[in-house]
């Protein structure tokens, strides 16, 4: 099982990653291939106001959008910069090593692949937050793992985050 | 009979101030959105917790008031950590 701890250096790494995982990390960029779904957009691009404040709501489509994106954008190729240091260890599994200061980019990231999953896949509130396991494993099962699997990274980067503060 | 001068009919209410609201989320990590409370407003650990606590049981959170442009600049922050913010006027 993946152990995530702080190396001295200031460097996160993700040690003893087993292949599983190793799929898990690499969608993490991955899950931004698919093709665009408006709930995905709507949950990442979501409204800053009500809809009475029309002229808020234009600037901010014409100015801010496009910078939220350049900002999602880059933490992504950040996080799939640091995903092509993935070391094949001894056996099946692997460790990855990547600078503290990635840590941002990495729970911007790894947010943006929850958000998009939800929302693609229409999770409840109920659903992610249940701690049944599921009868048969279906895709819409699988991602919950996913998105699951994510949040603990996310917990684990905080931590050391908090603990260098 | 002199002219008199006609009272504005459009209240411009500079005095009210502008609320960041931050709603509720189920994607979004607790923890998350502690540190992200402490890293937009400088908010102490406990304060952050308190907001973020509102947030995850009473729906949203008045995290900032004051003055619009300000306010705006605060949502934006918080749009670029993929919370769910909006601006709004206090009552």
């Amino acid at each position: 099982m993946m152990v995530i701890r702080q190396r001295t250096g200031s460097a996160i790494e993700f040690a003893e990653i087993e292949p599983l995982e190793q799929e898990l990390l690499w969608q993490i960029v991955s899950v931004f291939e698919a093709p665009p779904d408006p709930s995905v957009e709507d949950r990442l691009f979501s409204a800053p106001a009500n809809e009475t404040e029309t002229e808020f709501l234009s600037d901010w489509s014409d100015y801010v959008q496009p910078e939220l994106r350049r900002l999602f954008l880059s933490a992504r190729t950040l996080v799939k910069e640091d995903l092509g240091a993935l070391q094949q260890g001894k056996g099946r599994r692997s460790r990855l090593k990547f600078p503290v200061e990635h840590g941002e980019a990495w729970l911007n990231t790894l947010n943006q692949a929850r958000l998009a999953l939800a929302a693609r896949f229409h999770f409840t509130e109920a659903e992610l937050s249940s701690h049944k396991l599921p009868r048969a494993f279906t895709k819409r099962d699988l991602v919950l793992v996913q998105i699951n699997f994510y949040a603990a990274i996310q917990e684990r980067i905080i931590d050391i985050l908090e603990a260098q503060a | 009979m002199a002219d008199t001068l006609q009272e504005p009919k459009t209240e411009v209410r500079l005095d009210v101030p502008w609320n960041v609201v931050v709603h509720n989320d189920p994607v979004n990590l607790m923890s998350y959105v502690t540190l992200v409370f402490q890293k937009v407003f400088g908010f102490s650990r406990a304060k952050a917790q308190h907001h973020m606590l509102e947030v995850h049981c009473q729906g949203k959170s008045i995290v900032w008031s004051g003055l619009r442009e300000r306010a705006e600049f605060y949502v934006q922050q918080l749009h670029g950590y993929l919370l769910l913010a909006t601006i709004e006027q206090s009552e």
